[in-house]
């Protein structure tokens, strides 16, 4: 048997050029889809065993162990995250032990594309697209929240203060990559609020 | 373009990332009691809906959220959200109360039957 | 006469005398300075005539100074970048500016549409409706081409629009609007607390009037104030200024669109790749409106000739621009604001004369034009204007006010005239969401009253006029509404010292000597050439509402949304009918404030971006091979692959036969998938599908229906059993998102009770079809790690395993009615699945099919499409699928409505088959069959054909269709008239062409 062939759904994309920040695919992304009730005790102590951490309860936070990182997505729906390596593994753990439970696990590793996006000005890109306060107190490293992005559904996961990875389900990758490639270009750059030159 | 706020996440947005579901309150005769529901009963289910001016009371989803449905309170002349609240609960009391035309006979027993209890 | 006649030898104070600006007007090459406007230059260079009008194509000049203005329209720019209607007020100068006059032919100067004028007695208010009426035949050939040849300003560009544009969103604490006086007072308060504050203007400089407005700040000029601010909130870093950017609309909970004009002052800017044009939908916690105010014209003889200016703008000509509107003005005024033009124009050198229709004139702003040795006459108005192409005269006569004629009159030599009625509120945003207003005696104009939304008005745009008032309520404005006080700044107002004005006196109308419509024309609305007569005539025909005499007058509907005009109309019917203005009342007021262009509403969303388009892992490979594509939803999915030496007819017809007598591969992994999992999901599912579910056996698969509450068809899948509690729903493939939200609606919002989760996972997984008698054959070759026989893995049953080494779930599921397998793998690994089947097939015959193919198969088993066979009228019964729809559960989505009388009747329509007499005949998709056939229309159409297609397997045509009563009419021959009277007859039969047994996916 030859080796299996395997593609990430941006493969066929080269790397930008021009644009104001930088934009990349992630690639080694296992994604798993937890569903469980956060008011089930057993459910989330079974979760605990598995992962090492509680999922997050707040709304639109994460948690992170080692590798492994909870994204919260609803208040009975969670996103693993870990290497694709690993996912396959883990998602049979979580359903071995979450068996018990009212609970549903499946291994979404290839339902996404993951786009990076990175540099100063990275929330004014996005913002071409979104209508959130991205600007405001409530994105810091860690946030998660879905949201509208272009014409399309996106999760939106704050890394660090000018790191970015936006999730999109896999037949939009393309789009969401030209549309950032659009609005990410350097002449179009927008700095917003902050010192301006004075206008005549 | 109204901003919307989902009781159950606390996600606040513009419209576009929620989902209007129509009136709230629609009580579905078929599954209370599937064999005996009227021709007349099943069409005010079907399509005898409120058409207030003032306070009306409606069904969201938090679509691009966490997906999940709620109700709403709102003035469909000004557009203000009087309230949000949980999918299978009731307006807040004072709300009932301010209630004018076919929703203020609709939530005249609701009160009744809070006030009982 | 000099080269630049109009150029003032001294001042001008936006304009840079060192830089020459070179631009060309109607191809006539000339020259300005930097910081003009397209309207000083012209004017600059001696001419005042800009356009012609809408509809008598009367010789126009410029009437505003900014947005406001409604004559001077023109086109920039030439081919693909050509821009028409914009503002020469409003246009700045750069070198290279390629300017065109419009709505003239064939010259400005003499225009041939300007006979329109010559008639206009018998082309009033209302026209258009009262002619173009009958005949009916008429409209086509006639009266439709000779309206779209006479309407519309300017002309589109030619070829795509070679700029960039884009939209983006902001929040921000305080939205001020406005960037005068009043907005910078605002903004520095509201900012002071710490605010996130935004403050746009639709010009170029920050200011607005204060330049012009007279008056000090601290002993200064208001500029200087003006200046220091300006630079201090570009500074700040909780400020965003905006420039050049129009606030267009207010909606709902202060969402605002603002226009920013980024690169059309600069052509470097737009070599560079900068957006041209950005378009800010922004949420702001509170609104602060400083629009400031929009001067009003007066309604005199030919008040509309080339060279009679507002004249807020005719002084601003002179101090901005040092541009002479002429050598010999009047301006005639109802107000002591208007004096300030007359002391401007004098200070410069240029001769002027006062008429003021008020009976006593004595602000200290008149004291100062008299003692100026200006010649200022009260009780008077000018009653009519002499000139054509300009103004070469006025005749002036004396007045009382509510006069409807004067008897006699004298005439003034003179080239321009600066007029004022007066200053309205600019409400626009204001009132496009709702907000009320309130007529105000002293103004004579409405000002802000309420607003359900966080709205301020401040400044002249509140009807406060005074400099030191509006200090004090913009910055107190700010200041109360930033309610974030992260510093506890306190501003210190400047002292304000301005002349005091005394009252103005309504003048709605200037009686002439002569009757309307005798070359007397009283223009309201400029831009669409409505007059005081067409008012009135309008009241007289019995428009009492104002909404009305908008609409058959058009008063107020260009694309200045009456900014000028509004006011004053009202004016006019409330002197027609002794009502008062609030009686009156207002015509609404909608977005647009100003026209702004498609370029920026659509943003980066053009071309390959126009649409989301989605992909499956297997598209690249469908490109290469040369498929063509068919929408469906979002998706592209490969519709044939026709090769070297085959037409799409052909590579149809291969594929097919390819599934019937040997092997076919699909991407079908556009079909929805979901996974249903708890306790209940049995129950659940018994509850949504029309037939049973909890009956279904671990490992197993069943087709289900189904429905809405309403009893129509909806949606339709293969739903497999992956566990006791655990199932996997296909749906169709535009379906997949709206059923998955349709699940959960019913599982939050009615049986709550129900422990269930559903994941939607469509785009986890590629999935292929392999079909055909052979299909077997490729799954052993490729190496499968379960059992493929017969019996082993029956016709509806459900594997996971490996397969090429690739992780599969396998159903053996049928849509073409041959022995199938649907294959499916994780999405990363579908290429590499895909590939590996069809080098395990090769020595099998297989071969690539799309989705036509695949419809041809289907429609040859007689299986329904949802969208085809049905049309979101479609019961199950009238597909014949009554066996799919449960008598044994109590309840289920639609099942109530089933029951209703009406969807059960005999006139029903009911799919059946039809074979054409004529084998080769293929029915249209979507043809009526007929009771009768006649020889034009009307006919009595009793169904319609639902899918119709060439048949390679039957060598034949085939179809489906919904005919009334159908199922009792088999064997019955049917007409279906098509196009060029043809009439095509076939044979009803039952829908299920090929394998009535259905044997051959059995094996």
């Amino acid at each position: 048997m030859s080796e299996l062939y395997v593609e990430s759904p941006l493969a066929h994309r080269e790397a930008p050029q021009g644009l104001s920040i930088e934009l990349r695919e992630i690639t080694d992304r296992g994604m798993i889809d937890v569903r469980g009730s956060a008011s089930d005790k057993k459910f989330m102590a079974a979760a605990k065993k598995v992962l090492g951490i509680d999922l997050p309860k707040a709304s639109r936070t994460s948690v992170s162990w080692g590798d492994v990182k909870a994204l919260w997505l609803s208040i009975d729906q969670w996103l693993i995250l870990c290497s694709r390596a690993k996912a396959v593994e883990l998602a049979a753990t979580l359903k071995t032990e979450l068996g018990g439970t009212h609970s549903l696990i499946v291994d979404v590793s290839d339902m996404r594309a993951v786009l990076r996006l990175e540099g100063e000005g990275v929330r004014e890109v996005l913002l071409k697209g979104s209508s959130l306060d991205l600007l405001s107190d409530d994105y810091t490293p860690g946030t998660v929240r879905r949201m509208r992005y272009a014409e399309i559904a996106a999760l939106l996961h704050v890394v660090e203060d000018t790191v970015f990875d936006v999730y999109v389900f896999r037949s939009y990758a393309d789009y969401a990559w030209d549309f950032i490639l659009a609005t990410a270009r350097a002449p179009a750059k927008v700095t917003l609020f902050g010192a301006q030159s004075t206008p005549i | 373009m109204l901003v919307v706020h989902c009781p159950v996440c606390g996600a606040e947005g513009d419209e576009t990332d929620f989902h209007g579901g129509g009136q709230a309150h629609v009580r579905r005769p078929a599954t209370h009691d599937p064999v005996n529901v009227s021709d007349e009963a099943q069409r005010d289910y079907l399509f005898i809906r409120h058409n207030p001016k003032g306070l009306h009371f409606e069904r969201w989803r938090c679509d691009r959220g966490c997906g999940k449905w709620f109700h709403a309170a709102r003035d469909t002349v000004t557009m203000e959200f009087k309230a949000f609240y949980g999918i299978t609960e009731l307006p807040p009391r004072e709300l009932m109360e301010q209630a004018t035309g076919e929703w203020a006979t609709y939530f005249k027993d609701k009160l009744k039957a809070e006030a009982k209890s | 006469m000099s080269n630049k006649p109009y150029r003032l030898a001294q001042g001008g104070s936006r304009i840079d005398r060192t830089k020459k600006v070179h631009f060309s007007f109607d191809g006539k090459q000339l020259n300005g300075f930097a910081g003009d406007t397209l309207a000083s230059a012209v004017m600059a260079n001696g001419t005042k005539l800009f356009g012609r009008s809408f509809k008598y194509h009367r010789p126009r000049g410029v009437v505003g100074l900014g947005s406001e203005e409604m004559n001077a329209l023109i086109g920039v720019g030439d081919g693909s970048r050509h821009e028409p209607n914009l503002r020469a007020t409003q246009i700045e100068l750069f070198d290279g500016l390629q300017a065109v006059s419009q709505n003239r032919w064939p010259s400005l100067a003499f225009d041939v549409g300007s006979l329109n004028s010559k008639v206009s007695r018998f082309i009033p208010g209302g026209f258009y409706y009262k002619t173009f009426m009958w005949p009916q035949r008429f409209w086509k050939h006639v009266y439709e081409p000779l309206i779209r040849k006479a309407a519309g300003l300017g002309h589109a560009p030619e070829g795509r629009d070679p700029d960039a544009y884009e939209n983006i969103h902001v929040h921000c604490d305080v939205l001020v609007v406005g960037g005068g006086v009043a907005g910078l007072a605002a903004a520095e308060s509201a900012a002071a607390t710490g605010a996130r504050v935004i403050l746009a203007d639709e010009n170029p400089q920050f200011g607005g009037l204060a330049d012009i407005a007279g008056g000090s700040l601290d002993g200064k000029p208001q500029t200087a104030w003006v200046a220091e601010k300006v630079s201090s909130l570009a500074a700040a870093e909780n400020v965003h200024l905006l420039p050049r950017t129009t606030v267009v609309g207010h909606w709902h909970h202060n969402y605002l669109m603002l226009f920013e004009r980024a690169a059309d002052h600069d052509p470097a800017l737009l070599r560079e790749g900068a957006p041209r044009h950005r378009l800010w939908k922004v949420r702001a916690k509170q609104v602060i409106l400083a629009s400031g105010a929009i001067e009003r014209p007066i309604a005199f003889a030919n008040n509309d000739r080339p060279g009679i200016m507002l004249a807020s703008a005719a002084r601003a000509m002179v101090e901005r621009y040092g541009v002479s509107p002429g050598v010999e003005g009047i301006v005639f005024t109802n107000n002591d604001d208007a004096y300030q033009t007359a002391l401007v124009l004098k200070a410069a050198g240029i001769g002027v004369r006062v008429v003021d229709s008020r009976g006593r004139a004595e602000g200290a702003l008149v004291e100062k034009a008299r003692a100026a040795g200006i010649e200022v006459a009260v009780s008077s108005v000018v009653s009519a204007v002499e000139g054509n192409l300009g103004v070469t005269a006025v005749r002036v006569a004396a007045y009382r006010k509510g006069q409807g004629r004067v008897i006699t009159e004298r005439k003034i030599s003179c080239d321009f005239i600066a007029m004022s009625g007066g200053f309205n509120p600019a409400l626009h945003l204001w009132c496009h969401n709702g907000g009320k207003i309130k007529f105000d005696d002293g103004l004579q104009s409405f000002r802000p009253d309420r607003h359900q939304d966080p709205v301020t008005a401040v400044g002249a745009a509140n009807g406060t006029f005074a400099l030191a008032d509006i200090i004090a309520e913009a910055s107190t404005a700010g200041e109360m509404v930033a309610k974030r006080k992260t510093k506890a700044a306190k501003v210190k107002l400047p002292k304000a010292e301005q002349d005091v004005q005394k009252p103005l006196e309504a003048l709605w109308f200037a009686p002439a000597t002569g009757k309307y419509n005798e070359g007397n024309k009283h223009f309201i609305d400029f831009q669409n050439d409505v007059t005081v007569a067409d008012l009135e005539l309008a009241q007289r025909e019995g428009y009492e509402s104002v909404e009305h005499t908008k609409r058959y007058t058009t008063f107020g509907m260009a694309t200045d949304q009456g900014k000028t005009s509004n006011l004053n109309g009202l004016g006019v019917l409330s002197d027609a009918t002794g009502k008062s203005i609030p009686e009156i009342g207002v015509t609404t007021f909608r977005p647009p404030y100003t026209p702004f262009s498609f370029g920026s509403i659509a943003g980066v969303l053009t071309k390959n971006l126009f649409l989301p388009i989605r992909r499956t892992p297997i598209y690249q490979w469908h490109a290469d091979k040369g498929a063509t594509f068919e929408p469906v939803g979002q998706w592209r999915r490969a519709y044939t692959y026709t090769g070297p030496g085959e037409d799409k007819h052909g590579s149809i017809n291969r594929e097919i036969l390819a599934v019937r007598h040997k092997v076919g591969l699909l991407d079908a992994s556009t079909l929805g998938k979901i996974e249903i999992k708890g306790p209940d999901a049995a129950e659940f599912l018994d509850r949504v599908y029309t037939n049973m579910f909890s009956t279904l056996k671990v490992g197993k698969c069943r087709y289900g229906l189904m429905m809405n509450e309403l009893g129509f068809l909806t949606d339709d899948g293969v739903t497999v059993r992956l566990g006791e509690d655990h199932f996997l729903m296909h749906t169709t493939s535009g379906g997949a998102d709206r059923i998955a939200a349709w699940l959960e609606e019913w599982l939050q919002t009615e049986w709550t009770h129900y422990k269930v989760f559903v994941t939607p996972v469509t785009e986890q997984w590629a999935q292929f079809a392999i079909a055909g008698p052979r299909a077997r054959n490729v799954l052993a070759k490729l190496g499968a790690d379960f059992d493929l026989s017969h019996d082993g893995f029956p016709h509806m049953s459900f594997k996971e395993g490996k397969l090429g080494g690739y992780p599969v779930r396998v159903y053996r599921i049928s849509f073409s009615g041959e022995q199938s397998y649907e294959v499916a793998t994780p999405a990363s690994m579908g290429r590499g699945l895909w590939n590996a089947i069809l080098d395990a097939g090769k020595e099998l015959g297989i071969e690539p099919y799309g989705t036509e193919a695949l419809h041809v198969l289907r429609a040859e088993k007689g299986f329904i499409v949802i969208g085809d066979e049905t049309d979101g009228t479609t019961t199950p019964i009238d597909v014949g699928l009554d066996g799919l729809v449960s008598k044994k559960k109590a309840d289920f989505i639609g099942k109530r409505s089933l029951e209703q009388s009406y969807l059960k009747g005999p006139d029903r329509k009911q799919l059946v088959g039809l074979l054409t007499e004529e084998p080769t005949d293929v029915l249209p998709d979507g043809a009526y069959a007929v009771k009768q056939v006649k020889d034009k229309p009307p006919m009595e159409m009793i169904g319609q054909v639902t899918s119709s297609y060439h048949s390679p397997t039957l060598e034949r045509s085939i179809a489906m269709a919904l005919i009334q009563n159908g199922r009792a009419r088999m064997g019955e021959t049917l007409s279906f008239p098509i196009e060029g009277g043809k009439v095509i007859r076939a044979k009803i039969v039952d829908p299920v062409f090929y394998d009535k047994e259905g044997a051959r996916q059995n094996v």
